[in-house]
């Protein structure tokens, strides 16, 4: 259970709390690790949602990632950060949770998450209640140890169609082992929906810069997502068909993003992207 | 659902933005959300779906409806055992039913109905009535 609490878990303490209601937290970015990608961010800011939640109901159910309405990319976040997370959760109950929540470093926004719900799942399926109740009064209390993570492999992603046009597929092995599994979670292994979404991301951004001309020493980054919508469980050991089509307009373009499992849409979510110059866009270089 | 009864007036005012809102979950075209339309047979959408039309739906009208509770309130005054029989829907709840689903065309209801069933009956107009119910909870 080395894994346990360390491998893809994103929230050091939690320095407010008001039941049920809003918190706030830190994580500090391992800085020994390569990167921490925005959809980590984003991670973090929704387990802190999940604490607060599963402890309003008293870690009978847990929230599994479903829906996220909008996501604002502002900056990149670097390794050897301190995360500021807030959230404020708008209901919350035996069936789902409702939030909204930020991540910032230094003051400045780094992520927001607007109109986010999870519905909640019995947590015995996932996780030990003790185990989360315990883990709960730590980082509510003296903190946890900070550093244990170190990073993710991103999943081996070959385009499969399209090359230069503005809609393109490409296959998407989910890792059999990884240390995440070990975290995400102990009972039932899921590939985490961050991951696949990161993954998305920058398929899409590869599909942007092959089908449109970006102005000089800029790079589309992410700048907005929206409608993101995950159907269902994703196992260790999965191929997807990931597919990205593109709406570009003059600087900036929409994606519609989609990921299938056995011909079953996953996964859905639309991503805006814009240019910004290159030393600014740090985090998918 | 309130047991009083839902005007097709009330149902025509806020059927635009239902429909409108459904679209947008299921990212299909609003034409294609007609208000009797079965959401699950007609426009492929899955239980995920129902949670984000919920969702947005109370954003759009600024309105709580109470989630994982629509079956429930199927049922009416009728308890569980009245209402359902090893899954399966009583002659009375099948009459309760019908009540509550008064937009869904007569022909949808099987025999016997299964209570997991029950979620393939509902059409664009079951959810604004659950909107216009929401409402008149909210007063």
């Amino acid at each position: 259970m080395a894994d346990h609490f360390a491998a893809f878990s994103f929230v050091d303490r939690i320095t407010e709390h008001e039941p049920g209601r809003r918190a706030r937290g830190r994580y500090v970015v391992p800085a020994d690790i390569a990167a921490f990608p925005p959809c980590l961010v984003a991670e973090a800011v929704g387990q802190l949602a999940a604490w607060v939640s599963m402890a309003h109901i008293g870690f009978r159910g847990r929230p599994v990632a479903a829906l996220a309405n909008e996501t604002r990319f502002r900056s990149d976040v670097l390794p050897g950060n301190t995360l500021e997370l807030a959230v404020e959760i708008e209901s919350c109950d035996e069936h789902a949770v409702a939030y909204a929540g930020r991540a910032s470093v230094d003051g400045a926004e780094a992520i927001e998450l607007v109109d986010c719900l999870g519905p909640m799942l019995p947590v015995e399926e996932f996780d030990s209640p003790a185990a989360l109740a315990a883990r709960f009064e730590l980082i509510l209390a003296d903190g946890a140890p900070p550093g244990r993570f170190h990073g993710v492999d991103a999943p081996r992603v070959t385009r499969t169609t399209g090359s230069a046009g503005a809609s393109a597929s490409a296959s998407l092995l989910v890792p059999e082992s990884a240390p995440f599994f070990g975290d995400h979670f102990p009972r039932r292994p899921v590939f985490p929906a961050t991951l696949l979404l990161d993954a998305q991301i920058r398929f899409a951004l590869e599909v942007a810069v092959d089908a449109m001309q970006w102005p000089a020493d800029t790079r589309p980054v992410p700048s907005r997502m929206t409608h993101v919508k995950m159907r269902s469980f994703i196992p260790p050991g999965a191929t997807l068909v990931i597919d990205a089509e593109l709406a570009p307009r003059a600087t900036e373009a929409t994606l519609k993003l989609s990921a299938r499992m056995n011909d079953k849409t996953v996964a859905t979510a639309r991503l805006e992207v814009v240019a910004r110059k290159r030393e600014n866009a740090r985090a998918y270089q | 659902m309130t047991q009083a009864k839902i005007s097709g007036e009330e149902i025509a005012a806020v059927l635009p933005t239902v429909s409108a809102t459904i679209a947008d979950a299921l990212g299909c075209d609003v034409e294609e959300v007609k208000p009797d339309a079965s959401l699950i047979d007609d426009l492929d959408a899955e239980s995920i779906d129902f949670l984000d039309m919920v969702f947005r739906l109370e954003r759009a009208f600024k309105v709580k409806i109470p989630r994982g509770k629509i079956v429930e309130n199927a049922r009416g005054t009728l308890t569980e055992a009245e209402f359902e029989q090893n899954g399966i829907v009583t002659d009375v709840g099948l009459a309760q039913l019908k009540e509550y689903l008064s937009e869904v065309p007569a022909e949808r209801f099987k025999t016997p109905t299964k209570v997991k069933d029950i979620p393939r009956l509902f059409t664009t107009t079951t959810f604004a009535k659950l909107v216009i119910a929401a409402q008149r909870e909210a007063g």
